[in-house]
């Protein structure tokens, strides 16, 4: 029953997954696809989680992190990089 | 404020050591038994306990939790009615918060909160431009920025 | 009966997961769609994350902090990436839907190009 659940849950998220890749490679402005780009690392973060409850695992703790650190730092890296032209500036505004 | 914390901490750590073996459960029961003392002796003590503040902090995560589940109860009647209706706009908010810390808190809590986005800042940061997701309703939204936010804010710096 | 808990935690979750990624396709400009990815999609991964770790705490017996702490992570992250998101889209001159009335912030910018 439990294992069901989480299976429906893993196919639920792959979909979810694929909308946001749908939007990564049909969105009409950059900005589109680095909110669809975060979105996906987002989701990424949940699927990780059911696949560690699906194959009995605590090994990928250390995955849900980075991909967590990962997802906000790339979207923010190239959210910056799209409005200036670089990413790291000491110009507070 | 940050003594008394040190000084829970401390009470903490004595209990951790009381025990045979160190687990972090042990030091969750140290800090509370800490806060027991620490609230009983208030009166002794010569500075103000931080409960209060404490206190604030908690109706504050709450009152953020419940925002987040009305927030997102909106999300299910935006995404799932057959069309798109509402009428989005970019609104000008002004805030009475100062301090630069209090602004990025606000903003974070707005964020989260029902149809509402913050985007940016008024150099002088006495505006906050939010993007509304139905701009009819904007003068609740400011109402409540204001009431239940800032208010919230406040008794946290008191 | 836990397994049921983590059940319709797990059943939540994929709900607002979903509902995020829906919204993502559906809405009409880029700032609504922030306002579904980032809403829905972090609650959605909070309840997903804490059903893992419910999962791994009561029913394996193993206490993992890490996983509360990609919980924290996220609900600090998620706010200042949207407005980061959003500042960069507006200022780079992403229209907002035809249908929206009001903009404050573009005249605000007009008045500082003007000045």
């Amino acid at each position: 029953m439990f294992t069901i659940v989480v299976d429906i849950a893993l196919i639920a998220m792959a979909v979810s997954l694929v909308l946001c890749t749908y939007r990564v490679i049909a969105g009409p402005t950059v900005p589109d696809r680095i909110v669809a780009l975060d979105a996906f690392g987002l989701n990424m973060v949940g699927f990780v989680g059911l696949l560690m409850i699906s194959l009995d695992t605590a090994a990928f703790s250390e995955v849900i992190l980075m991909i967590a650190i990962l997802a906000f730092l790339g979207s923010v890296a190239l959210a910056k990089y799209w409005e200036r032209g670089l990413v790291i500036d000491r110009n507070p505004d | 404020m940050a003594f008394q914390i040190v000084l829970n901490v401390f009470i903490a750590f004595i209990w951790v050591l009381l025990q045979n073996s160190f687990t972090f459960g042990d030091f969750v029961i140290g800090y509370v038994i800490g806060f027991g003392v620490l609230y009983l002796l208030q009166k002794i003590l010569p500075f103000e306990f931080y409960f209060r503040r404490l206190k604030a902090v908690f109706a504050l995560l709450w009152l953020f939790t419940k925002e987040l589940f009305i927030a997102n109860i909106d999300m299910v009647k935006i995404v799932l009615s057959p069309s798109f209706k509402h009428k989005p706009g970019i609104i000008a908010v002004p805030t009475n918060l100062t301090k630069k810390w209090e602004i990025s808190l606000i903003s974070c809590l707005i964020s989260l909160t029902p149809g509402t986005l913050v985007m940016d800042y008024s150099l002088d940061s006495k505006y906050i431009y939010i993007h509304n997701i139905d701009i009819e309703s904007r003068k609740a939204m400011i109402e409540d920025i204001q009431n239940k936010f800032e208010k919230a804010i406040l008794e946290v710096r008191k | 009966m836990i397994e049921i808990l983590i059940s319709i935690l797990i059943i939540i979750g994929i709900f607002f997961s979903l509902l995020g990624s829906i919204g993502l396709v559906r809405l009409p400009d880029i700032y609504a769609r922030i306002h579904a990815a980032t809403k829905s999609a972090t609650l959605g991964i909070a309840f997903l994350v804490f059903a893992t770790f419910l999962h791994f705490w009561i029913v394996e017996a193993e206490f993992i902090g890490k996983i509360l702490l990609a919980i924290l992570f996220v609900f600090l992250t998620a706010p200042v990436g949207a407005q980061i998101m959003s500042r960069s889209a507006h200022r780079t001159g992403v229209p907002l839907w035809n249908k929206s009335t009001h903009d404050d912030l573009k005249e605000s910018y007009d008045k500082k190009k003007a000045e």
